[in-house]
Formats: structure tokens, C-alpha cells, sequence
């Protein structure tokens, strides 16, 4: 039996859930009345139905959108978001220049890090864009001797062909040729004709998988047979258009290859997108190039790439290991000293991690990536706390209008959206502006980086980046301000007791130190950059490579070279024709053949060994330290080398003059030491070279060395002696010294870009100084106005103005100085041949920056103590 | 965007307010409605209807007379503003010239 109360008690959680979701203030009522209707029930209905009422009622009374704080809610928020948006614009058009100063800031930041962000994706994109890209592999070749290991991409050419037929794993693979000499490192330039039409294209061998593995679209031909065929061709639509108009007019026509053979268009392929790091405009059969060439036929030979497609299946992995020691087999009777390894890198990899270090793949292009990466997240991070210390400067302006909100009834949270959503909103104009210039910078930034980029408006994910940054700097940027002002108390703020406190103050300091010292780790990287490059462009190489002209020796010209120098040497405006096997700019051909008395036979020594003309010392301005140059006239001095004093050093000879050495089985005496000079770039150290005059080899380049000043002279003439005497190649030629400079092209583009971002940079952090002065200014009118009555002088406003923020700009200074200089250290590390880290570049970077921000401050420091005090003091 | 017209419960809990005149309470105008009418009506529907009516300024309340019965809970009494008198007046003169305006053959006889 129940306890009589308990009939009269409604069932507890009933009770409870009304207790919770019931509005406080008719919860009272509500409780009482469902009380005494339940008695009311009991009575009439009986016990079981009345609860059952109560309970139902309990619930009907819970509405889903009835909140506890029902009256707030009931806010019509429509007009709500219309009010704050009008309020933004007020805000916006009354302080005009703050607004200015902020968006265009903000604007600056986002364009300057949206076109870096779309350069480090299209360097992200460069060779990844196959279908197969994850399963394209390259292979390479690492040396291991005396403990060293060195590896490059250089290959036998048998070497694809044989993998694919021993490594099941392996579905296809191909030989790819990127130059055809070593001793002679330069892109593939060959002449084809139809009638008499001549142009000299851009191409490669490959062989038959080629088109199978990569995705390079086929307009006419299949993958299978485009390059099967010993005559096939395939050619770019450039080249289809160049010589036949369109692509259909060129399927299955005769072109004649080099002035020497026929060969048939068996496929065309579309333009190569920009984002394949290898270009050409034509393939052609692999086998026959071998068949010329019959030294690529040797698995000693290391010439050419091979690239691999592995089966979906493979575990990468395990193909490496099978591979490694694969070339032992073909490589009968190697030294001891030497091993032979083979490795894997993806595909996509090459580009931006080419370099390598201790035979394995490591940097390379990343670096500047991940370096540009970094200075764009830099220049967003200076933008926004630009954008967030005006915007909290500003807000004491707002303090008054909070105060009103909150008397009015505004709530917290209210406060907090309605900043945070004004910040938005300027963000996103912010990101317009953005957009509108990196479109219409765009171009130009193509130009310094040479590339072909579009801002991605197409891609969805695009968008979702754009909105992702309005969203999150927005956040940021208004996130204090609104939260700071939102605490406010309106009492005081109303009652005109407002001030910054303490800490918000420390903080907006901070604030600027960080950005400072953000622009001076870039001003004094770029200043760094800028200087190695300069060294770089300008270092004396210890040759003159001004009014130099490479000009390839092929066609006719490797039988007739005698007469082509002597021909050519009459011309006015040339001083002098020699000829060298590698380009004296770039020897990037070393190689352990040499021997002479008395040397290490297990010792591997590599030399740059370059076979040149007799004049080739005297083109070059080379300086001879001992012993005399060859002479043309001198019969002995067919068999004379010359060597630089790197090379006497790793021989290791006390008396070089006279001594017999022998190179590639040629014997022969050294005649003459060189002073060292440069022969490659100067990340390299100097490499022992050897000398040996050899004027018949059938490859190499021509140089010819012009007048000062008689180029054009000196050109005409030699392109009709050239068109005489090979009439089936265009003319063609390079200048030694550019072709010097595009060995540095990522550090140019580099110091370029660096240049530009600094700047922005600098600009971005001073915009941000210049609104930060005009708000101290408007704070410290009254301050001003009154000692100018007690009698201060400009001089004197200026420095109590000023110097608050030149202590902030030398704290950054300081701050900043260890990180660069560890940065730079790092960075010049790349190079054999550096600049020094002086302390005066340091020094510099302080002195800009200081003097720039001072200026800054300075104009609004003058034009406030300009001002008449009188006007200043009276109003209130 | 406020309704000023009555709907049909809201004019019979307004009217309702108006027959008990003093002391009209959410207990009491449910009671009433349910034998007037004769139909069933939920409690908490009418108490909605209370705080919409005096949310339009038709009723106004004080919280008054706290019962034992009750657990010692107050009462809101409503009462029917002028705004509330004219609201219902207006929607009685609406009737009046509708009925006015039927043709007499359809006028129930004794109207």
C-alpha cells in the first residue's frame, strides 16, 4: 500500500524536467498550477490518469526552440545583423585612413603569400602530374669509394631494358637521354628539315614503353608503336605545326633528321604542360641512337636516365634492395676500391629533391620552397598583427559604444560576435582587394619565376582555402579587440575612466616587436642573398667569360673544323676560335683516368679532363704559374698536357714540368701548370683539371672570342661562314656568360623574390607602425598641447614621441640578429664559395629598419606637434 | 511582426478571463474552458496561450496567492488589458456584421 502523501506528490522526474527546461520566471506558476490540477485530477480522474496528465503536460510544456533565456532569443536577429554591418561601415568611413592603412595592409600580406603559396604548389606539381605517378620511379647510381659515396642519375643505357626483363616487378621501363655528353652537359638541340624548311628543336630518345608509362597525351599513334620503329618520330603539336601547319597534316610524313637521314612521324604528342622539368618537342627510337653511339652500348658507360614503372603490387622497397647490387653482374673486373649501387627515387621526386648527399637523394629545390613557405606564413603573420594591433588601438574609440551596447542590454557573447564579425567582414575585403592584385601581379610574378600561373578559379578547393583564411584571420585579428572590449565595465567606460591597461598595452608592443623582428630575419636574409648572388654573378673566375660565343661542333663541322677556325678567325670582330670537349664554365665531366709515376693504385682520384684547342689558354685568359702554354707550332706539344694547381696538388708531385703522365691511355708530359680557376659552379669546390689538345675529336663546342663591342660584326659574319660550310643546321650559339648565369637561376630567382617579399614586408610592418603613430598622436594630443604651452620645442615633442617606438624597433633588432645569422650560416653552407657573414650586414638591416620606422613615426610626431595647442586643449 | 488578430483559443481564454473576472489563473481558465466548451483541453496549451496573449499586451498578470494545495507556489493572475477589451470587442463587432450580413433564410430561428 502507498503511503497517502505519496498520491498526492506528481511523479519526481516529471517534476525535475520541468524544473530544467521551464523558464525561470513563470516556473513558479507553472509548478503550482500543474500542482493543483494534479490534486484537481486525482480526484476526478484517478491517481494513474492524473499522472499520466501531469507527465504529459510536464513534457508538452518543454518547447525544442524554447530556451531557458527565451527573452534574449527572442531578438529579431535579422535586423540585429543589419545594424551591425551598418555600424561596420560607419566605423569604416570615419576613420578613413585607419581603414586604409588596415585593409590595404591586410590586402598587401594576402596577395604577397597567395602568390607564394601558388608557386610553392606549382613547384609542388612539377613531374607529379602522370597518372602513374605513384608508381614512376628514377633510378640512380651510387659510387662508394674511400668511404665516400656519391650518387648521381647517370646510367648505362642497356640498364632499363635489362631490369625489366630480370625485376618482375618492374611493368615497364625506358631510357631517357638528357644530353649525349657528359664531358658536354647541355640540352639536345637537333636540326630537322622538310624542303627547306630548317629549325633545331628541343628533343630525346626514349625508348618503346616511354608513352605507356608517362601521360603525355597521344594526338595521333598509340603508346605501344610510337617509338618502335628505328626511323620513328614523334613529334610535340609545336613541331607538327611548325613544319606541316596542324597535327593531321603531319601523320606518317618525312622529315629529314641532322641533314643525314630520313625518319617518319609515327605519333604527336600534345605540348608538354610546363610542369614536366623535362621538355621536348620530339622522340625518337632508342636502339638506333644506341647503335650510333657504340659507347653507350657499354655497361661502364654512365650517360644516359632510365625511369621505371613498378606493378601496382611492387613494395617499392624491396625492388630497391633487389636492384642494388644488380650492375655487379654486367660489371665484370671493377675495382675493388669502387662499388656500383643502384637505388629508387619517385618520380616526382627529381625536381625538388635532386640533390644528393652521401649517395642518397636529400635536398635540393625544397629548400627554396620550404624557405618561401615560411616568408609567405611570415608576411600573413606580420599582416594580421598589423591588422589586429589597429584594429585594438582603434577599439578605444569603440569603448564609449560598448558601453552604450552593454547599459542597453547587450550581452557578452553579443559584443564578442559583433567584433569578431566586423573584423570578418574587413578580412574578406581585405581578401578581395588580395585577389584583385595578385590577379593583376600575376604576370609580372610569372615573369621574374618563369612559370605559366593562374590563380586556380576553378578549383573548389581554392575557394575553400580563400574562405578558410577570411574565417581564421578574421578570428584572429578581431578576436581581441573583442574580447578585450567586451570585458569592459560600461560604469567606468561611460563615465570616461577608460584606459589601456598594462597589459594590453604590453601586448600590443609585443606585437610589434614580433612583426619587426619577422621584417628584419627577411631584410637581413635578403640582403645575405642578395650579396651571394652578386658574388656569384661577379666573382672573378680566373677566366673572362665576357664576349665569349659557344657554338655546337656538329654536322660538317667535325670533319672541317681546321677550316671553320681558320675561316672564322679572319672575320672582323673576332679575336679568336678554339675549341674545347667541355664547356670551361661547367665541367661536370670527372673521371679516374689518369695515371702517372708513383701513384696510388687503389686510390680513386677523379679528374675534370677537358680535350682543347692549342689557343685555348690564351682565349680563356688563363694564368700559367710554371712551365709555358702549348704551341701550336711545337710538334711535341700534341702530347703535352696542361694541368691546373689543384691537379699537381691531388698528384701530389713536387716537380710537375716535364713529368709523363698518360690520360685515357694517351701518354704524354705536362708542359704547363695552370693558376686554379673555376670549373664549375661555385657550390663546387675547384677540381683538379687536365688539359690535352686534341682538335679532331667529332664533339665538343666551338668558342670564339669576339671584340669588345664588334658582337654584331663578329656574328653576321660567323653565320655565313656556318651556313656555307653546314648547310643542313641552323646556326645556332650561346654566350658564355649567360649561360654561366643560368647556372644560378634558383639563387636569382631566389634573390629576386626575396627582394620583392622583403620590401612588402618592410612596407606591411611600417603601415601598421604608421597607424599605430597616428593613434598615439590622437592619444597624446592633449599631452603635446600642454608642453608646447610650458614651452617644448619640436625637437623635444619628437623625441618623447618617437621614442617608444624606436626602443621597440631595437629590441626587435636585437632579437632577430642570432636567428638570421644562424639562418644565413646555414643557407651559405651550399656553397664551396661564399661571402663572409660580416657584421655589417647586420648592422644595415638594423639601420634601415630603424630609420625607415622613424621615418614613419616621425610624420605623424611633426604633424602633431605642429598642430596649435590651443585647438587641441579647448575641446572636450 | 506582431499578430494583433485573436485566434479562436486565444479569444475563448480571453473571454474566459473576462466571465471569471477576479483571480483568473491558469487552473481555473483551463477548468473553465473545459466545462464551457466541453471539450478536453491541455493545460500546458493554455498556458502558452496565456504568455502569447500577454506577450501581445492583451493580458497582464501579477503573482499573487500563494495555497497550501499549491506547496506554497504563488499564482500569476491574469487580467484583460484595454488593448485586450478592444481586441475582443473588435472581433465581436467582426462577427456581428458578418452575421448581419447572411441572408435570413440561414439565420437559425430565435437569432
Amino acid at each position: 500500500m502507498k503511503h497517502e502523501r505519496d498520491l498526492y506528490a506528481p511523479p519526481k522526474w516529471a517534476q525535475s524536467l520541468l524544473r530544467w527546461r521551464c523558464p525561470k520566471e513563470s516556473l513558479e506558476e507553472v509548478e503550482g498550477d500543474l500542482q493543483e490540477l494534479y490534486l484537481y485530477w486525482v480526484d476526478t480522474v484517478g491517481v494513474a490518469e492524473a499522472r499520466k496528465r501531469y507527465v504529459l503536460n510536464a513534457i508538452r510544456l518543454q518547447r525544442p526552440f524554447h530556451s531557458k533565456n527565451s527573452r534574449t532569443s527572442s531578438i529579431n536577429h535579422k535586423d540585429m545583423f543589419q545594424h551591425y554591418i551598418m555600424v561596420a561601415f560607419r566605423n569604416l568611413v570615419r576613420s578613413r585612413s585607419f581603414s586604409l592603412i588596415n585593409i590595404s595592409g591586410l590586402a598587401f600580406g594576402l596577395a604577397c603569400s597567395l602568390l607564394i603559396f601558388l608557386w610553392a604548389r606549382d613547384e609542388q606539381s612539377v613531374d607529379r602530374f602522370h597518372t602513374n605517378n605513384k608508381l614512376l620511379y628514377r633510378v640512380y647510381l651510387r659510387q662508394v669509394y674511400d668511404g665516400q659515396a656519391h650518387a648521381d642519375y647517370h646510367t648505362p643505357a642497356p640498364l632499363p631494358a635489362e631490369l625489366k626483363k630480370m625485376i618482375p616487378e618492374i611493368e615497364y621501363a625506358t631510357g631517357f637521354v638528357k644530353f649525349f655528353r657528359l664531358s658536354l652537359q647541355d640540352d639536345i638541340y637537333e636540326s630537322f628539315s622538310v624542303d627547306d624548311k630548317v629549325y633545331k628543336l628541343k628533343g630525346s630518345r626514349a625508348e618503346e614503353d616511354f608513352f605507356s608509362m608517362f601521360s603525355y597525351k597521344l594526338l595521333y599513334g598509340t603508346p605501344q608503336t610510337a617509338l618502335s620503329r628505328p626511323e620513328s618520330l614523334c613529334m610535340s603539336r609545336k613541331m607538327a605545326e611548325l613544319f606541316f601547319g596542324s597535327v593531321e597534316a603531319a601523320v606518317g610524313k618525312t622529315v629529314r633528321f641532322d641533314g643525314r637521314t630520313d625518319v617518319t612521324v609515327t605519333a604527336v604528342f600534345e605540348n608538354l604542360p610546363p610542369q614536366a622539368s623535362d621538355q621536348f618537342d620530339y622522340l625518337m627510337n632508342w636502339d638506333a641512337w644506341v647503335a650510333e653511339n657504340p659507347f653507350k652500348q657499354s655497361w661502364g658507360h654512365f650517360g644516359t636516365l632510365s625511369f621505371i614503372q613498378l606493378r601496382p603490387d611492387a613494395d617499392p622497397v624491396k625492388v630497391e634492395e633487389k636492384i642494388k647490387d644488380f650492375l655487379k653482374t654486367y660489371l665484370k673486373g671493377m675495382s675493388d676500391n669502387l662499388r656500383l649501387e643502384l637505388g629508387l627515387q619517385p618520380f616526382g621526386d627529381q625536381y625538388l629533391y635532386g640533390d644528393f648527399e652521401n649517395g642518397l637523394p636529400a635536398g635540393g629545390r625544397i629548400l627554396y620552397v620550404n624557405l618561401f613557405m615560411g616568408v609567405g606564413i611570415f608576411i600573413l603573420l606580420i599582416a594580421c598583427i598589423n591588422f589586429m594591433n589597429l584594429a585594438t588601438a582603434r577599439s578605444v574609440k569603440r569603448a564609449k559604444e560598448v558601453g552604450v551596447r552593454k547599459v542597453v542590454g547587450s550581452s557578452r557573447l553579443h559584443l564578442i560576435y559583433q567584433f569578431i564579425g566586423e573584423a570578418m567582414l574587413l578580412t574578406l575585403m581585405a581578401v578581395l582587394l588580395s585577389l584583385a592584385l595578385a590577379a593583376l601581379s600575376l604576370p609580372a610574378f610569372n615573369d621574374l619565376t618563369a612559370k605559366q600561373m593562374a590563380i586556380p578559379l576553378r578549383e573548389p578547393l581554392f575557394y575553400l582555402f580563400m574562405l578558410g583564411l577570411v574565417l581564421l584571420t578574421g578570428f584572429i585579428a578581431g578576436s581581441y579587440p573583442a574580447l578585450f572590449l567586451s570585458s569592459l565595465q560600461p560604469v567606468k567606460v561611460l563615465k570616461g575612466h577608460f584606459r589601456f591597461s598594462f597589459s594590453a598595452a604590453a601586448f600590443r608592443k609585443g606585437l610589434v616587436v614580433f612583426q619587426f623582428v619577422l621584417s628584419m630575419l627577411l631584410l637581413i636574409s635578403t640582403l645575405v642573398v642578395t650579396r651571394q648572388t652578386n658574388y656569384l654573378q661577379y666573382k672573378n673566375l680566373g677566366y673572362d667569360r665576357e664576349n665569349v660565343l659557344y657554338i655546337p661542333i656538329e654536322g660538317n663541322l667535325i670533319t672541317k673544323y681546321a677550316l671553320f677556325r681558320e675561316e672564322a678567325s679572319k672575320i672582323p670582330g673576332i679575336k679568336m676560335v678554339d675549341r674545347s670537349s667541355q664547356f670551361p664554365h661547367a665541367m661536370s665531366f670527372r673521371v679516374d683516368a689518369v695515371q702517372w709515376p708513383g701513384r696510388d693504385p687503389n686510390k680513386v682520384i677523379n679528374f675534370a679532363v677537358s680535350s682543347v684547342g692549342y689557343d685555348f689558354v690564351k682565349l680563356m685568359n688563363l694564368d700559367i704559374v710554371n712551365g709555358r702554354d702549348v704551341d701550336r707550332y711545337n710538334r711535341t706539344d700534341s702530347v703535352g698536357f696542361l694541368v691546373n694547381e689543384e691537379a699537381v696538388r691531388q698528384m701530389g708531385v713536387k716537380d710537375p714540368i716535364g713529368m709523363e703522365i698518360s690520360v685515357f691511355g694517351k701518354q704524354g708530359r705536362i708542359v704547363g701548370v695552370l693558376k686554379d680557376y673555376h670549373t664549375n659552379t661555385l657550390h663546387q669546390a675547384i677540381d683538379p683539371v687536365v688539359l690535352d689538345v686534341k682538335e679532331f675529336l667529332n664533339f665538343g663546342t666551338v668558342l670564339v672570342r669576339t671584340e669588345k663591342g664588334k658582337l654584331k660584326e663578329a656574328l653576321a659574319g660567323l653565320e655565313k661562314v656556318y651556313k656555307q660550310m653546314n648547310p643542313g643546321h641552323a646556326f645556332n650559339f650561346t654566350f658564355m656568360d649567360e649561360q654561366y648565369g643560368k647556372l644560378y637561376k634558383s639563387e636569382q630567382v631566389a634573390s629576386k623574390l626575396s627582394y620583392v617579399f622583403t620590401l612588402l614586408a618592410i612596407v606591411i610592418s611600417c603601415l601598421g607602425l604608421l597607424g599605430l603613430s597616428m593613434f598615439a598622436a590622437e592619444q597624446w594630443k592633449k599631452e603635446i598641447g600642454i608642453r608646447k604651452i610650458l614651452g617644448a620645442t619640436l625637437r623635444h615633442i619628437m623625441a618623447r614621441f618617437s621614442g617608444d617606438f624606436v626602443r621597440l624597433v631595437l629590441l626587435s633588432i636585437v632579437i632577430a640578429v642570432p636567428p638570421a645569422w644562424l639562418a644565413m650560416n646555414q643557407w651559405l653552407q651550399n656553397f664551396a664559395y661564399r661571402i663572409d657573414l660580416a657584421w655589417w650586414i647586420f648592422v644595415l638591416a638594423g639601420i634601415i629598419a630603424l630609420v625607415v620606422s622613424l621615418l614613419t613615426v616621425s610624420t605623424q610626431a611633426v604633424k602633431a606637434a605642429l598642430e596649435n595647442p590651443v585647438k587641441n586643449l579647448r575641446s572636450e | 511582426m506582431r499578430r494583433t488578430s485573436l485566434g479562436e483559443l486565444e479569444e475563448l481564454v480571453l473571454l474566459i478571463i473576462g466571465v471569471i473576472k477576479d483571480d483568473a489563473y491558469g487552473v481555473n481558465i483551463t477548468q473553465a474552458l473545459e466545462r464551457e466548451t466541453g471539450r478536453t483541453v491541455d493545460f500546458s496549451t493554455v498556458h502558452t496561450t496565456l504568455k502569447r496573449l500577454e506577450e501581445k499586451g492583451f493580458l497582464r498578470s501579477v503573482m499573487s496567492g500563494a495555497t497550501a494545495e499549491r506547496g506554497g507556489r504563488r499564482k500569476r493572475i491574469f487580467s484583460i488589458t484595454a488593448y485586450g477589451y478592444k481586441a475582443l470587442r473588435e472581433s465581436q463587432e467582426i462577427r456581428m456584421r458578418l452575421w448581419s450580413l447572411i441572408p435570413l433564410k440561414f439565420k437559425p430561428s430565435g437569432v
